[in-house]
């Protein structure tokens, strides 16, 4: 190495270290700028996610539409592919409901092959009621029109005022129990049965149609 | 490090027994044993190679750690801060739906109280639905209502009806500011007292749905929506 070599190398590495500093200082002023701007927008997302309205009202939709799917879902039922709407049926449900299910579903499966019926549903409007988060329930109340096709006839429409009750599970929210608004607690009829879907176990006395006039 | 200063010692023993040649050294004993020196000093050849290695392995990590550590947070913050954004200012939290419970409840129990006489009825006191309907209705909410009981109306005085409603449940599903969507259920009670009729009453099952504004400290209902039907 020539002593001018030498002396190259070395007001290189001047140079190189100079501008290395620089460097440094310059990452360590955006990593400052990133770790305010990240404490920033994280802090108020964690707000936004995790406390006051805004995280209310997204498990509420959350809720409103689970709870309408499931609606929808216990409304539908064709009896040409009864195990994946049965399936579904279970699948949308959880505790006493869920069981409940389960244990009818033999029987019930034989009464729609009988019927030959296909039932459709639409939700025409929903609303959350009730929402216990800590405890995971919470309650709909929800508008549906049920339309069922038996062989040779009209489909038949009809309207339906649903009260479902929605449980917390570890795949969402499910319903948890699922019945008509009793009609007038005078006239004694249209218990709230359980899943409504087929003609075999609509309650004959909610048949009426409801609509706000007194017809 | 203990093995090294072992080490020293050893070799300025072994020297000062050097310097003392003709004394047979009893210490010497354990000295010449292979010294283990070299081989857990393992920073001593890779410092002699280390000025080989290319620079960049060397030197830059500081500038390197705190660049990636920027872009990270920096990532975050791009992330955060719309996600943020969308969860205040999101449909869901214009919606004030049982995330205000106070004026959820007060939008409920006004639009109940406001079904319940708007769609009562009596062939004795028929001016009584009326007031309530201007109390009560705007826009084309008038007209709806109208329509709905014009049956009613016609058949009333022959048939000296009563229509009788309940709302039996009712939930908000939209709440934003002065607006607000009801969802109700309702019961419908009908009973003809004219002489000779039948004595029972009819009942019927009600759903439809309400807009209602807030108008002069109360609420209005502007539309009703019977779904078609």
């Amino acid at each position: 190495m020539t002593v001018r070599e030498r002396l190259r190398s070395g007001a290189g590495a001047v140079a190189r270290s100079g501008v290395r500093a620089r460097l440094r200082s310059l990452a360590a002023g955006l990593l400052v700028l990133a770790a305010v701007a990240a404490s920033w927008t994280g802090w108020s997302w964690y707000a936004a996610a995790h406390d006051g309205p805004a995280a209310r009202a997204t498990v509420r939709d959350q809720v409103l539409a689970a709870g309408e799917q499931a609606v929808q879902n216990m409304n539908t039922l064709d009896h040409a592919d009864l195990d994946r709407g049965l399936d579904l049926w279970e699948s949308s449900t959880t505790g006493d409901l869920h069981a409940q299910l389960v244990q009818g579903r033999a029987d019930f499966e034989k009464q729609v092959a009988q019927a030959k019926t296909v039932t459709t549903a639409r939700i025409l409007a929903g609303a959350v009621t009730e929402l216990d988060e800590p405890a995971g329930r919470a309650a709909v109340l929800i508008a549906v029109r049920i339309t069922v096709q038996a062989p040779q006839a009209q489909p038949a429409a009809k309207d339906s005022r649903m009260l479902g009750e929605l449980t917390r599970t570890a795949s969402g929210w499910k319903l948890s129990a699922l019945g008509q608004a009793p009609m007038g607690s005078t006239a004694g009829s249209a218990t709230p049965t359980a899943p409504a879907a087929a003609p075999g176990t609509a309650a004959p006395g909610s048949a009426a149609t409801p609509s706000p006039t007194g017809r | 490090m203990s093995s090294t200063t072992r080490h020293l010692i050893n070799r300025q023993r072994r020297l000062a027994a050097v310097a003392t040649l003709p004394r047979p050294v009893p210490t010497e004993a354990p000295a010449p044993t292979p010294t283990p020196t070299p081989e857990p000093d393992p920073t001593r050849p890779e410092q002699s190679r280390q000025p080989r290695l290319p620079r960049w392995r060397r030197r830059p990590r500081p500038t390197a750690v705190l660049l990636v550590l920027a872009v990270l947070l920096a990532a975050f913050a791009c992330w955060a801060g719309p996600a943020a954004e969308r969860l205040r200012s999101g449909p869901a939290h214009h919606n004030a739906a049982l995330t205000d419970p106070v004026r959820t409840s007060e939008v409920k129990g006004a639009v109940t109280e406001a079904v319940n006489s708007l769609f009562s009825y009596s062939y004795a006191d028929p001016d009584r639905t009326d007031q309530a309907a201007r109390r009560l209705l705007t826009g084309g909410a008038v007209q709806q209502h109208a329509t709905l009981l014009t049956e009613v109306r016609a058949q009333a005085a022959a048939r000296k009806l009563v229509l009788t409603t309940t709302v039996t449940d009712s939930g908000v599903q939209t709440l934003d500011g002065a607006r607000a969507r009801v969802l109700v259920f309702a019961d419908q009670r009908n009973t003809s007292t004219a002489d000779g009729a039948t004595d029972a009453a009819t009942y019927a099952a009600a759903m439809f749905a309400v807009d209602a504004v807030r108008q002069g400290g109360g609420w209005r209902i502007e539309n009703i929506d019977t779904f078609g039907r």
